[in-house]
C-alpha cells in the first residue's frame, strides 16, 4: 500500500503531521463527540437530569486508560489492532470479531447520517435530499483525497462544542446538585431499570467506542510514532480525553437544566434537543445545534466507513487500499460502498426514528466493547509482544474492572428486559 | 502422496504403537539447518508434558496421526531458536510473496505426505513411515474456510466442499519469512534471496507494507547495493524512519552504495548529528563526494546533480569511450551521454550513447560530438526542468564558473522533482 497522495493512509499521515501541535488525541476527542455522542448525552440529561453525571468520572478514567493502551500498543508493536488480534488469536476469533465490528460500525454509520438528517430537518430540508447528498459528499471527500483540506474545516467547526459549555452555564443549572451527582455513588435502585441500564451502557459505548480503538491505534502506526516519541504524545492523549468528557458533562448538564427541569423527558427529534441551547442562543438555538450536529456527523461519517473497511480487510488478510483499483481490492471497495449506501439508505425509510437509532447504536458500542477490550488486555500484557511496556498492576486492575462492569451491565440489561 | 493442511493436523489425536490415544498435535517443526522444507518432528501435548515425535516414527498423518513407536520413547520437548514452528511462526503471520511481489497473510499451510517404505527386500513389510514436506502457503478462501469450519464440520465433508473452491496458494519457494530477530534469521537461514532479485521499486512496495520492526529486518539482511537502490525508491517518510532505525555503520554501508546525489538528498533530511555520524563511518572517497553535494541547496541544479558522470578527453575515439563505459560505476541513467572535456578540464562536447553504439571503434569522438547543453550550479530547479523540456534532454551538464564539468542531472531526477513539487 503506497503512501500516495490519494491513499487514505497518506491522508491520515498528513492529518497527523499538519496537526503536530494538536495531535491525534485532540482529533480523537472531537470525533468521539459525534452524532451518537451528542444524541446520547442529550437524552441522558433530558431523561435522567443530573442523576447520570456520576458516570462521567469513571468513564473518563476508563477512556484515558483504554486510549493510552491503544496508543502504546501502536507505538511499541508498529502494528494495527486487527493485525495483532489476527496474529495472536488466529483466524476464527478475528473473523467473528470483524463481523461484530461491521455490524456495530454499520449502526454507527447510520447514526452519523441520522445526525446529518436530523440537523437539516431543523431547517425544513427533507432527509430525502440531504442524506443522498451527504453520502455522496463523504464518498467524494475520501476517494478523491481532498480530506486533508476539508479536515481543517471540520476541526475548526468543532469549536461549536464550546456552545454547550456556554449554554450549560447560561442555563443557570443547579451547580451544587450537578457537582454532587458527579461525585456521589449512584442509587442502586436505578440499576433495576432497563432504560437506566441501557443509558449507562450507551454512555460508556459512546465515549469508549470500539471503532475508535482500532482507528486510534492505526493512526499511531500510520504516523510512525515510536516508543521514544510516544511518551511525549501521551499527554496529548490525556488532554484529548479530558476535553471530550468535559464537553460531554456540559451537554448533559445543559439538557438537564433546560429540558429535564421543564419536564421534557423525551427527545425524539433534533428540534427537541436543540432546545438545550436556548439559554445561550435563544431562537438561534436551532442554528447552533444544527451546525454543531451537522459538522460532527459529517466529520465522523467521513472517517468511519473507510476506517472500518481498512480494519476488516487487514484483519482478514484481504487486499485493501484506495490506491488500488476496484477489481484489485473487491472486498475492500464493496464493504466501503455498502457501509455508505446502506448506512445512508436505511434512513430513507419513512418515519425512521432518527434520534432513537443514534442512541441505540451507542448501546451496541457498549455491548461490543468488552469483546474488544479483552483481546487488547491480553495483548498488552504479553511480554513477548510489548517487552518492558506491559501494563502496570493498577492499570490492569482498572481495565479489568471496566471489562467486568460492562459485561455485568449488559447481562443485567438483558435480564431486566424480560 | 496426498496433501495435508496444517490446520487439519493441528489438534489431531496421536496414537502410539499400542493404538491408544496419547495426546494431540500442538505444533509442527521444521529445522531449516538440516532441510528447508522437510518436517522434522511433531510436538505432541500428552498428559506427561510436551513430547517430540520424529516424523520418521509417524506411520500416517492426516486428521488422525498414528505413530510407530511407544509414547514412552518420545523425547521431552525443549524450545530452541533454530526451529521453525509452523503454527507460531507461519500461521496467521505475514510473509513476503516474492512471485506476486507483495506482503500476504497466511491462512493455512499445505504439506505433502509421501509414504516412505524402508523395507528390506521384496516381501518383507519393513518399517514404513511418511515424509512430510511443506509445499505451499494458502492465502485464499480455501484456507480461510477450512480454519473457520474446523471442528464444526466433519473433515470428510469439509474436504469435499473445499475442493470446489479455487485455491490461492503460494509455492514455498516464493515465500520469504519475516523474522525481526537477527539471531533467529541466521539460524532459520532467512536471507531474502528471492526478495533481493526483485526490482528495487517492487522491493520498496513490499517494504512499505511491513511494520517498522520487519522493515528493519529486511534492510539489515539484504545486500547493500540492493538496499541502496530500494531505499531510493521508498516513500520519504518511511525512508527516514528506516534510516533512523538502522545501525549507523549499516546505514553508512548502504549510503556508500547509493548515487551521491541520492545519498546527499537522504542525509540532507536527517539532523546534523545523524548526518555527521553516518559520514564518519563512510569510506573517504564516497564521503567526500556526498559531503560536497550536501553543501548545495536542494532546489538548484547543484542540489539535484550527481558527480558520477562519464567524461573522456576530446581527443579520444569511440573505443576509448567504450572502455570508459565498461569501467563506469555510476547509474545507468548517467550513461546516456558521454561528455567530452578539454585538456584544461572544460566541457567541450557531448556524445549520445546511441552514436557510440552505432559508430566504428576508431571514429573520433570530437567528430560525433554535439554542442553540450549545460547550466550553472545555482540554476533553480524549475529552469532545469524547462531546459530538459526545451532541448529534449536525457542528461544535463552542470558547469562551474570556469567551464568545468561539476556534475550531471539525469531525466529520472527531473521527473521525481516535478512530481514532488505539488
Amino acid at each position: 500500500m503506497k503512501l500516495s497522495i490519494k491513499g487514505f493512509r497518506g491522508w491520515r499521515t498528513r492529518v497527523a503531521l499538519a496537526l503536530a501541535v494538536i495531535g491525534p488525541g485532540f482529533i480523537t476527542a472531537n470525533v468521539d463527540n459525534d452524532a451518537g455522542g451528542i444524541a446520547t448525552y442529550s437524552v441522558a440529561g433530558a431523561q435522567f437530569g443530573y442523576s447520570l453525571l456520576w458516570t462521567m468520572i469513571p468513564i473518563t478514567i476508563a477512556l484515558v486508560i483504554v486510549q493510552e493502551m491503544s496508543s502504546r500498543m501502536g507505538a511499541v508493536t508498529g502494528k494495527g489492532l486487527s493485525d495483532l488480534i489476527r496474529e495472536e488469536f488466529g483466524f476464527r476469533v478475528t473473523f467473528f470479531l470483524m463481523l461484530a465490528l461491521i455490524v456495530c460500525n454499520f449502526g454507527n454509520v447510520v447514526a452519523e447520517f441520522a445526525g446529518v438528517a436530523s440537523s437539516m430537518e431543523l431547517f425544513g430540508v427533507s432527509k430525502y435530499i440531504v442524506v443522498p447528498l451527504a453520502a455522496f459528499v463523504v464518498w467524494a471527500i475520501v476517494v478523491h483525497g481532498t480530506y486533508n483540506s476539508v479536515e481543517k474545516i471540520f476541526l475548526a467547526a468543532s469549536g461549536f462544542y464550546i456552545a454547550y459549555i456556554a449554554s450549560g452555564v447560561l442555563a443557570h443549572p443547579d451547580w451544587k446538585a450537578a457537582a454532587l451527582s458527579t461525585v456521589t455513588r449512584p442509587d442502586s435502585l436505578g440499576f433495576r431499570n432497563y432504560g437506566y441500564l441501557s443509558m449507562v451502557i450507551g454512555l460508556v459505548g459512546t465515549t469508549i467506542a470500539p471503532w475508535m480503538q482500532f482507528y486510534l491505534q492505526a493512526s499511531i502506526v500510520e504516523k510512525g510514532v515510536t516508543v521514544r516519541q510516544y511518551r511525549a504524545s501521551r499527554l496529548d492523549v490525556i488532554i484529548g480525553c479530558l476535553f471530550t468528557d468535559v464537553v460531554a458533562w456540559f451537554i448533559i448538564v445543559a439538557c438537564a437544566a433546560t429540558l429535564h427541569s421543564v419536564g421534557k423527558f423525551d427527545i425524539e427529534t433534533g428540534a427537541d434537543a436543540a432546545q438545550a441551547l436556548r439559554p445561550l442562543a435563544g431562537d438561534w438555538a436551532y442554528v447552533l445545534f444544527a451546525a454543531g450536529l451537522f459538522n460532527a456527523s459529517l466529520f465522523a461519517a467521513s472517517i468511519l466507513p473507510i476506517s472500518t473497511a481498512y480494519v476488516v480487510c487487514e484483519g482478514l488478510g484481504l487486499e485493501s487500499g484506495l490506491d488500488k483499483r476496484f477489481d484489485e481490492a473487491p472486498a475492500f471497495y464493496w464493504l466501503y460502498t455498502a457501509l455508505i449506501v446502506f448506512g445512508a439508505g436505511v434512513l430513507l425509510i419513512p418515519r425512521f426514528p432518527l434520534f432513537q437509532v443514534m442512541v441505540l447504536s451507542q448501546v451496541a458500542n457498549g455491548i461490543l466493547l468488552p469483546f474488544v477490550l479483552i483481546p487488547v488486555l491480553l495483548l498488552i500484557n504479553d511480554k513477548e509482544l510489548m517487552g518492558a511496556h506491559v501494563n502496570s498492576r493498577w492499570y490492569n486492575v482498572v481495565a479489568w474492572i471496566t471489562v467486568g462492569v460492562m459485561i455485568a451491565l449488559t447481562l443485567a440489561m438483558f435480564i431486566v428486559r424480560r | 502422496m496426498s496433501l495435508v493442511a496444517l490446520s487439519e493436523l493441528l489438534g489431531a489425536s496421536v496414537r502410539d504403537a499400542s493404538g491408544a490415544v496419547r495426546g494431540r498435535v500442538r505444533e509442527i517443526a521444521v529445522t531449516p539447518q538440516e532441510h528447508p522444507t522437510r518436517i522434522a518432528f511433531l510436538i505432541v501435548r500428552t498428559s506427561d508434558g510436551e513430547r517430540m515425535l520424529p516424523v520418521a516414527a509417524v506411520k500416517s498423518a492426516g486428521s488422525r496421526v498414528r505413530a510407530a513407536t511407544d509414547a514412552s520413547a518420545w523425547e521431552r520437548y525443549s524450545p530452541s531458536d533454530g526451529v521453525l514452528l509452523l503454527k507460531r511462526d507461519l500461521l496467521d503471520q505475514q510473509i513476503i510473496d516474492v512471485h506476486g511481489r507483495k506482503v500476504v497473510r497466511v491462512n493455512d499451510v499445505e504439506m505433502e505426505s509421501t509414504p516412505v517404505n524402508s523395507g528390506r527386500g521384496v516381501g518383507a513389510p519393513g518399517l514404513s513411515h511418511v515424509s512430510l514436506n511443506v509445499v505451499a502457503v494458502d492465502v485464499g478462501a480455501r484456507g480461510a474456510i477450512r480454519r473457520l469450519s474446523k471442528g464444526v464440520v466433519p473433515s470428510f465433508t469439509l474436504r469435499a466442499l473445499l475442493e470446489k473452491i479455487p485455491p490461492r496458494v503460494i509455492p514455498w519457494q516464493y515465500v520469504n519469512l519475516i523474522e525481526a530477530d537477527p539471531a533467529r534469521r541466521v539460524k532459520l537461514k532467512i536471507a531474502y534471496e528471492g526478495l533481493s532479485k526483485l526490482h528495487p521499486a517492487d522491493i520498496a512496495d513490499i517494504v512499505e507494507d511491513l511494520p517498522p520492526g520487519d522493515r528493519e529486518a529486511v534492510f539489515e539482511t539484504i545486500d547493500e547495493e540492493v538496499a541502496a537502490e530500494t531505499l531510493e525508491e521508498l516513500d520519504p517518510d518511511i525512508k527516514l524512519a528506516v534510516v533512523e532505525s538502522l545501525d549507523r555503520d549499516r546505514v553508512a554501508d548502504i549510503v556508500e552504495e547509493m548515487d551521491p546525489d541520492a545519498a546527499a538528498d537522504l542525509l540532507g533530511e536527517l539532523n546534523d548529528e545523524q548526518t555527521g555520524d553516518i559520514l564518519k563511518q563512510m569510506q573517504p572517497a564516497e564521503r567526500r563526494e556526498v559531503a560536497q553535494l550536501l553543501e548545495f541547496h536542494e532546489h538548484t541544479a547543484a542540489g539535484r546533480m550527481t558527480t558520477e558522470f562519464l567524461a573522456v578527453a576530446d581527443t579520444a575515439v569511440v573505443d576509448d569511450a567504450i572502455e570508459a563505459l565498461k569501467r563506469f560505476e555510476g547509474s545507468r541513467e548517467a550513461l546516456a551521454t558521454i561528455y567530452l572535456i578539454s585538456s584544461v578540464q572544460t566541457l567541450v562536447g557531448s556524445v549520445p550513447l546511441v552514436k557510440i553504439a552505432t559508430s566504428s571503434p576508431s571514429a573520433q569522438l570530437a567528430q560525433l560530438s554535439e554542442d553540450p547543453v549545460f547550466c550553472a550550479p545555482d540554476t533553480p530547479q524549475a529552469e532545469v526542468a524547462a531546459l530538459f523540456d526545451k532541448y529534449n534532454l536525457i542528461t544535463l551538464a552542470v558547469v562551474d564558473e570556469h567551464g568545468r564539468l561539476s556534475g550531471i542531472i539525469t531525466a529520472d531526477d527531473v521527473i521525481t522533482m516535478l512530481r514532488h513539487r505539488d
